[in-house]
């Protein structure tokens, strides 16, 4: 009992990502727009945050969402949660947060007389953790252990996390007292990171106009099933990445090492995300191949937060680190020639 | 964002293209020597040097000015204007400046006597004004065009093609070729160009940095092309072989039948003023009507065009007087040297009309005592009474000739004895380094002579025996063509030779014995007609009776002409000698069929010559072989281009390649538009690039996403993976697509697509696909 992995039934249907079928692509497509209209009908104008946390959701990553307070950053992930029919669970995250909290704890029955496991918050298809740097970095550690290895070590026992798992997390750069920052080892382990940005003035005002009475995450439901999800998650992992397409991504990341702006690059992990990341983005278009525009696309979002600039370039820049970044990572986008397929250069 | 929209294509306006106008000028300077072969003097490349320098200087200071690009080359062809109304318009221009319809009527003047000095003169040739003229319109004319292509259009590759223009002049048309150190002094200034041209793309590409952060897309990665200094030496050592090979095979084309000029017999080569380049001239299969006339002597008379009467250093019959007297006019004729009253003479008149001769010499029966009715400034040479001018030509002139018919009896030119006046004694003179053949086969042959009449007589016939034939191939076969000493000396072992050999080996031989001689260049009498002219016979002189003779000096007499040339010409009653009392000509008459034949092959290999309208058709045909030339190197990216586009689309159509052949077709052609392609971008990025450019229709747009999608397809799809467009359909939309983008720019642009296509580029000069791009 303590050795083997124990898996605690978040759903009704028990199922690994293995065994599921693969959908058609155009089913995908279907689906995916439906996803998107639904989200969008909540956060309007930011299709390309909402395309990206799909991608990510699809590619069976991690999101962090970093932006300032109030531009809907618990929206997107509260209403992308609730466009699939799905567990969800929500961790505020503060300084006095527990790991245990966020795991689980073995409590003694004393009716049963033995030890029983209380799953925590992580126990969830779509995690959605609020304000991660508010936390310590000892509970910050505990959620990131479980984003890597799906699956929580509790007293000896290990227990399987729920497929599909998603954490969306959320963290606010500008108000840094009582923040831990997260770690550039931790950063690494989500797939992307995102910024909302301010709404445009005319969506503001819509928002206005449609949030003034009601709030619309209660308007909307699941559009998905959690099957379809994970066929939708088979079929875009079944994007076929030709050789030349990996090794742009690889001559892309490779670039972000030597770049001389820059003190930390992309690892191999980096590499590995973006390819998996560009075959969403390929299955998010119905296309059943990646093209390095899929990965030219991604590029700022799954790189830009594991990036580190030397200090040099940012006293150079008079801008805030990730304005610097993404100007990094898209000259050197610029800068790599793209592969021309299979066939040799003439 | 393409590179296209942030960086400049042509040149600048605000940006310092000095440097490059200087290299210019040192180019078009440098090429202009290598002119040097065909031309005489220097005074020439001075006067293409200022008018070369001034058009390019105007044009950099018009571009300073910020003038419009396509406005500088006109205003930069004013300035030529104004220059060649300065230097040609002999005042006629207002101010001396601003040309008027009286300073067109002069350039068409002396163009015209250019364009006919070209033609008669064989190189080096003197340079007349009309030359000169015909030199400055081409000097400022390639500084325009090669101040367009270096700097406005920033193609300053190209400026070789154009400079190979003056370059291979002398290679078409002498057999030695272009000077090669002028050759490569030129390649020297073409990498100097070249070199100046890469600093100012690497200043302007520091200052496309340092204007910002253009787009993302503009910078492309670093260079994979060799460098820019390796980059220029490669293509100048290609520029500078290609010249070598050019030169080189030109030579071949000199020495064939069409194009023709060697300098074989360098008889009447260097030495004489106004040089005429016989040997083009004899080469004619076909004779043409040289000239015309109608006489009152009794026999026809030779008619002398000029007289050789020295040596040359290289011991070649040069005419060895000096300048002619401009005030020998034709108002007033000399007297015939060493002429007494005693010899019994006729007047005679002869009226001449020239046909096809073009030549600054005027062909005149010896002697002459007055001409009238010819157009321009003629003057007489004091000795020979020869008539020649600097200016004028014989083209269509008639003219009247008063001139004596001369009849010296035998008895007087035997009693004429050795008193020389001191100024015959020039012809006298012989080159200490004469070969002792010829003298010592003179005394042989005069052994039994008293008087030098006599030993005329002598020589004459021994070179009418039989032991002599007259031969136009013996000399050249056996490589002892022309008239030196050395020459003469191996004709008289050989003993076969034509007119040259023959007049030339008597004159020698008659200074040996010391008999005053030189050698006369003119025409035969030619063949009778049966028409008359102004009452009298016509008589009809071919290209084909050009002929030499020697001409001694018998004193009281004066200039007596032989005739040695074995079959050919009459001798006169007074060089028959003793005992001949016929007065039938000893060789065949020139109506004779076998001398006629003769007189055709002497012709062939004689080198005394002038031009005649044939030949004028045949410098037309080098110039427009030279144009044709040029024009096909111009031409040549554009026909490479096309080619390869059709080649392209067929294979594609015939499923030999893939549809990414058509998509790398249409990257060529969008950068042969100018719309910059770097090889970091997308397929998709570019299509979604041309068609937010603008202006394409749906059908187009969607033709450009099928190819789109092809290529894709193709490079990224599962291996295997069923193609979604037929090929034939995706040539069709390459042909729409392409269609619409050409539509797109202005006509201009198209224009240098065609021509000169950016995609052909090499990396190290401009606007290719990588970076060097944003430095243009």
């Amino acid at each position: 009992m303590n050795s083997s992995a124990t898996r605690i039934p978040t759903d009704s249907s028990v199922a690994t990502a293995d065994d599921t079928v693969a959908m058609p692509l155009d089913e995908v497509l279907r689906h995916a727009n439906a996803i998107i209209a639904n989200v969008e009908s909540v956060i309007a104008g930011k299709h390309a945050a909402v395309r990206t946390a799909l991608t990510v959701l699809l590619a069976e990553g991690h999101l962090l969402i970093e932006d300032v307070p109030g531009v809907g950053k618990t929206m997107l992930a509260k209403a992308l949660a609730k466009s699939v029919d799905s567990t969800v669970s929500r961790i505020q995250f503060t300084p006095d947060l527990l790991p245990s909290d966020v795991t689980g704890v073995s409590m003694y029955n004393q009716a049963e007389r033995r030890f029983e496991f209380k799953p925590g918050a992580v126990f969830a298809n779509i995690v959605i953790g609020d304000e991660i740097n508010r936390a310590s970095p000892k509970t910050q550690s505990a959620l990131l252990e479980c984003m890597e290895e799906r699956q929580v070590t509790v007293d000896g026992t290990t227990y399987l996390l729920s497929t599909p798992f998603t954490v969306v997390a959320t963290q606010n750069p500008i108000e840094m007292e009582g923040t831990y920052a997260l770690p550039e080892a931790q950063r690494d382990r989500f797939m992307a990171r995102i910024s909302m940005g301010y709404p445009d003035t005319e969506n503001e005002v819509e928002m206005l106009n449609t949030r003034d009475v009601t709030s619309p995450l209660e308007q909307i439901g699941a559009v998905v099933d959690l099957e379809q999800l994970r066929a939708m998650m088979s079929s875009a992992r079944g994007v076929f990445a030709a050789p030349g397409v990996k090794e742009y991504a690889v001559a892309l990341v490779r670039a972000t090492r030597d770049d001389r702006d820059l003190r930390l690059g992309g690892s191999p992990r980096a590499t590995l995300q973006l390819i998996r990341a560009a075959k969403a983005h390929a299955a998010l278009q119905g296309r059943d191949f990646v093209l390095p525009d899929d990965i030219d696309e991604l590029a700022v979002a799954v790189l830009g937060h594991r990036l580190v600039p030397t200090s040099r370039a940012l006293g150079h820049h008079h801008q805030d680190s990730s304005a610097l970044i993404e100007e990094i990572v898209l000259r050197i986008v610029s800068e790599t020639a793209v592969p021309l397929g299979n066939q040799k250069r003439s | 964002m393409s590179r296209s929209e942030t960086t400049p294509r042509f040149a600048e306006r605000g940006r310092n293209y000095w440097p490059l106008t200087g290299a210019l000028v040192v180019l078009l300077l440098v090429a202009s020597m290598a002119l040097g072969p065909v031309l005489r003097a220097s005074s020439w490349w001075w006067v293409m040097a200022a008018v070369s320098t001034i058009t390019l200087v105007s044009a950099g200071a018009f571009r300073h000015l910020g003038w419009a690009r396509s406005v500088v080359p006109l205003a930069a062809g004013g300035v030529l204007l104004v220059t060649l109304t300065l230097f040609f318009g002999n005042g006629s221009g207002l101010l001396w400046l601003v040309p008027t319809p009286g300073t067109v009527e002069q350039w068409g003047g002396l163009a015209e006597a250019g364009m006919l000095s070209i033609q008669q003169q064989a190189v080096p040739a003197v340079v007349y004004p009309g030359i000169l003229f015909l030199l400055a319109v081409g000097a400022g004319l390639l500084a325009i065009a090669l101040d367009t292509v270096a700097i406005t259009l920033r193609f300053p590759a190209i400026a070789g093609a154009l400079i190979l223009i003056p370059v291979s002049v002398p290679a078409l048309i002498t057999k030695s070729g272009t000077d090669l150190a002028a050759l490569v002094l030129t390649a020297c200034a073409y990498l100097l160009l070249l070199r100046v041209d890469v600093r100012i793309r690497r200043r302007s590409e520091a200052a496309t940095r340092d204007r910002g952060r253009a787009a993302p897309r503009s910078s492309g990665p670093e260079r994979r092309g060799p460098g820019p200094v390796w980059g220029s030496l490669g293509v100048g050592s290609i520029a500078i072989v290609s010249a070598l090979v050019l030169s080189a095979a030109t030579p071949a084309l000199s020495d064939s039948s069409v194009i023709s000029n060697k300098q074989t017999g360098v008889l009447f080569g260097s030495g004489v003023s106004p040089l005429i380049d016989l040997g083009q001239d004899l080469r004619r299969p076909e004779a043409s009507l040289a000239m015309h006339y109608g006489t009152t002597a009794e026999d026809q008379p030779y008619f002398k065009l000029l007289t050789l009467d020295s040596f040359s250093e290289d011991l070649e019959w040069v005419a060895g007087r000096g300048a002619t007297d401009i005030t020998n006019t034709m108002d007033e004729f000399g007297d015939p040297e060493g002429l007494t009253n005693a010899v019994e003479r006729d007047e005679i008149s002869t009226t001449v009309q020239i046909d096809t001769v073009i030549s600054s010499w005027l062909p005149v029966p010896y002697p002459a005592t007055s001409i009238d009715g010819l157009d321009g400034d003629w003057q007489w040479d004091d000795g020979a009474l020869t008539v020649s001018s600097d200016k004028s030509t014989t083209q269509g002139q008639s003219y009247k000739v008063a001139g004596l018919e001369l009849k010296p009896t035998a008895e007087q030119l035997r009693a004429s004895g050795t008193d020389y006046p001191e100024a015959i004694r020039q012809y006298l003179e012989l080159p200490e380094n004469a070969p002792a053949i010829i003298g010592e086969l003179a005394a042989e042959e005069t052994a039994n002579v008293a008087n030098p009449y006599d030993a005329a007589i002598a020589l004459q016939r021994y070179f009418r025996s039989s032991a002599y034939a007259y031969s136009t191939e013996a000399p050249v076969d056996e490589g002892y063509d022309g008239g030196s000493l050395d020459v003469i000396a191996r004709f008289l072992d050989v003993k076969k030779g034509y007119c040259i050999h023959f007049a030339s080996a008597m004159a020698v031989m008659a200074r040996t014995l010391g008999i005053p001689s030189r050698i006369a260049l003119g025409y035969l009498p030619g063949d009778s007609t049966r028409d008359t002219m102004e009452g009298l016979p016509r008589w009809n002189v071919t290209t084909h009776d050009l002929h030499t003779w020697p001409e001694l000096y018998f004193p009281g007499v004066g200039w007596v002409p032989f005739e040695p040339t074995t079959g050919r010409g009459s001798i006169p009653d007074y060089a028959r000698g003793v005992g001949q009392a016929s007065t039938a000509p000893l060789a065949p008459s020139t109506n004779d069929q076998a001398n006629r034949d003769a007189a055709l092959q002497d012709r062939e290999q004689n080198s005394g010559g002038v031009a005649t309208a044939a030949q004028v058709s045949l410098l037309w045909l080098q110039v427009s072989l030279v144009v044709l030339g040029a024009v096909l190197i111009l031409l040549l990216p554009f026909l490479i281009r096309t080619v390869g586009r059709l080649q392209r689309r067929r294979r594609v159509a015939s499923g030999r390649a893939s549809p990414s052949l058509l998509w790398r077709e249409l990257v060529d052609s969008a950068v042969d538009l100018g719309l910059g392609v770097p090889d970091t971008e997308t397929a998709r990025h570019l299509a979604s690039r041309l068609s937010a450019s603008g202006g394409l229709t749906d059908a187009v747009a969607a033709a450009l996403e099928r190819l789109r999608d092809a290529v894709e397809h193709e490079r990224y799809a599962r291996p295997g993976a069923e193609a979604r467009h037929r090929n034939e359909a995706l040539v069709d939309d390459l042909d729409v697509v392409l269609a619409s983008l050409r539509s797109g720019v202005d006509v201009r642009a198209r224009l240098r697509a065609a021509l000169l296509p950016r995609s052909l580029r090499p990396e190290a000069f401009g606007p290719g696909r990588g970076r060097s791009a944003a430095a243009a």
